[in-house]
């Protein structure tokens, strides 16, 4: 990161520590740029209001209702709204795909500072990243990543053939499942006791591997 | 026709009436068997021998004979007019010792029209980073199930699951052993 720094031919106005870049990464995204400009003559008030939108959005929910009020009461122009809205999107997201303990507070203060981010918008900032919704919105952004449908319900039944038209005593339990996946899908299928005890050594396994896993320090890659 | 060329002629038969009925080898055919074991029967002769194995088989397999009744069944064969000679009834019951689980399995199988699980196939992921979270670190079991019946493709269902519902599963698994259990000590 040094190198990276000290390559760039117009380092930022502030020197308070320049051998380490913004955890916005050494460009700052120009949606944050262009925020720190409409924010000098922003109500306090508004602001917070603009950011509860944000959060909103980050959180996944529909936050267009909720901008054109703030838009309808306020004196902020449409312009300015914009910039506020996508720059701190931007610099909350970002930061909050660091952990706390990789960004800490005082790291992220000095980088808001640097952009010359009054201090009361800073503390407003800081708040939402290290206050009590982060889980909340740590949450929503596991949930927005890629991955593959996972198992909502599963209901059973145990069937016992009595007889069939080729063996007058069948007498042969088998189980009926049926799957309802976190996409919508729902997926019945009968399961033979031989492919059942098969089915349920597997994922008894699959569960003490993942614990092993859990134990080992492979999951607690930190840089 | 010696004894022991009989014996073997009839056990050729025997498997060959399992394979095509009950095995699904759709290459054995009446034809097959009747060129390859009997050249110089008549075909009306081969005819009578073929429908009346098939006839004892299917009787075996519908009752699912254990040792005694097929000793008790076969006895009774040989005593019936037009019936089985005491040779052919040692031949059918050594048959029987070698397909009974097997056959039962597939007769089992032909009364099923159900999606049925066929395939289970997975692996364990470490979740490490995703665009908006930089330290995931979780576990993930990628879990794919194959899932058809015996005439059409069979269809692949992958999911995903964490610990949490990994363990849940296993909860309701562990009911339906239950289940199972209850069944097999009552019955």
């Amino acid at each position: 990161m040094t190198a990276v720094r000290s390559g760039h031919p117009y380092p930022t106005s502030s020197v308070t520590n320049n051998d380490r870049s913004s955890y916005l990464g050494p460009r700052i995204p120009p949606e944050v740029e262009g925020m720190t400009r409409h924010l000098k003559d922003l109500d306090k008030d508004v602001f917070r209001k603009i950011l509860k939108a944000v959060v909103g959005a980050l959180e996944g929910n529909d936050s267009s209702e909720s901008v054109k009020v703030i838009q309808e009461t306020t004196s902020v122009s449409e312009e300015q709204l914009s910039f506020v809205i996508s720059g701190a999107y931007t610099l909350l997201r970002v930061a909050f795909r660091q952990s706390a303990s990789t960004l800490k507070q005082e790291v992220f203060k000095e980088d808001l500072k640097e952009l010359r981010i009054p201090a009361d918008f800073i503390e407003d900032f800081a708040n939402i990243v290290y206050g009590n919704r982060c889980p909340i919105l740590e949450d929503a952004a596991l949930r927005q990543g890629n991955r593959l449908p996972t198992v909502e319900d599963m209901r059973w039944r145990v069937d016992v053939a009595i007889s069939t038209s080729s063996l007058s005593r069948a007498l042969q339990p088998s189980i009926l499942m049926q799957m309802k996946l976190s996409n919508g899908e729902s997926h019945r299928f009968e399961v033979p006791v031989s492919k059942f005890q098969e089915l349920r050594y597997n994922v008894a396994l699959l569960l003490k591997e993942m614990n092993d896993l859990e134990k080992k320090n492979i999951l607690k890659i930190q840089d | 026709m010696a004894d022991a060329e009989g014996s073997k002629a009839l056990s050729g038969l025997l498997n060959g009436i399992a394979q095509g009925r009950y095995y699904g080898n759709t290459e054995i055919t009446e034809e097959l068997l009747k060129t390859e074991l009997y050249p110089e029967l008549p075909q009306d002769e081969f005819r009578a021998v073929h429908d009346k194995m098939l006839g004892i088989i299917k009787s075996i397999v519908s009752a699912d004979m254990d040792l005694n009744q097929i000793e008790a069944f076969l006895t009774a064969q040989t005593k019936k007019q037009g019936g089985i000679t005491a040779e052919q009834s040692l031949v059918i019951a050594k048959f029987w010792k070698n397909h009974k689980k097997k056959i039962r399995e597939s007769v089992i199988n032909q009364s099923k029209w159900e999606n049925t699980l066929k395939g289970l196939k997975w692996r364990i992921d470490v979740k490490s980073q995703s665009r908006h979270v930089d330290q995931v670190n979780s576990a993930a079991a990628i879990v794919e199930m194959e899932i058809g019946t015996k005439d059409k493709d069979s269809e692949f269902l992958c999911i995903e699951l964490n610990e949490t519902k990994m363990n849940e599963v296993l909860k309701k698994l562990s009911e339906v052993e239950e289940g199972l259990a209850a069944l097999t000590q009552t019955g």
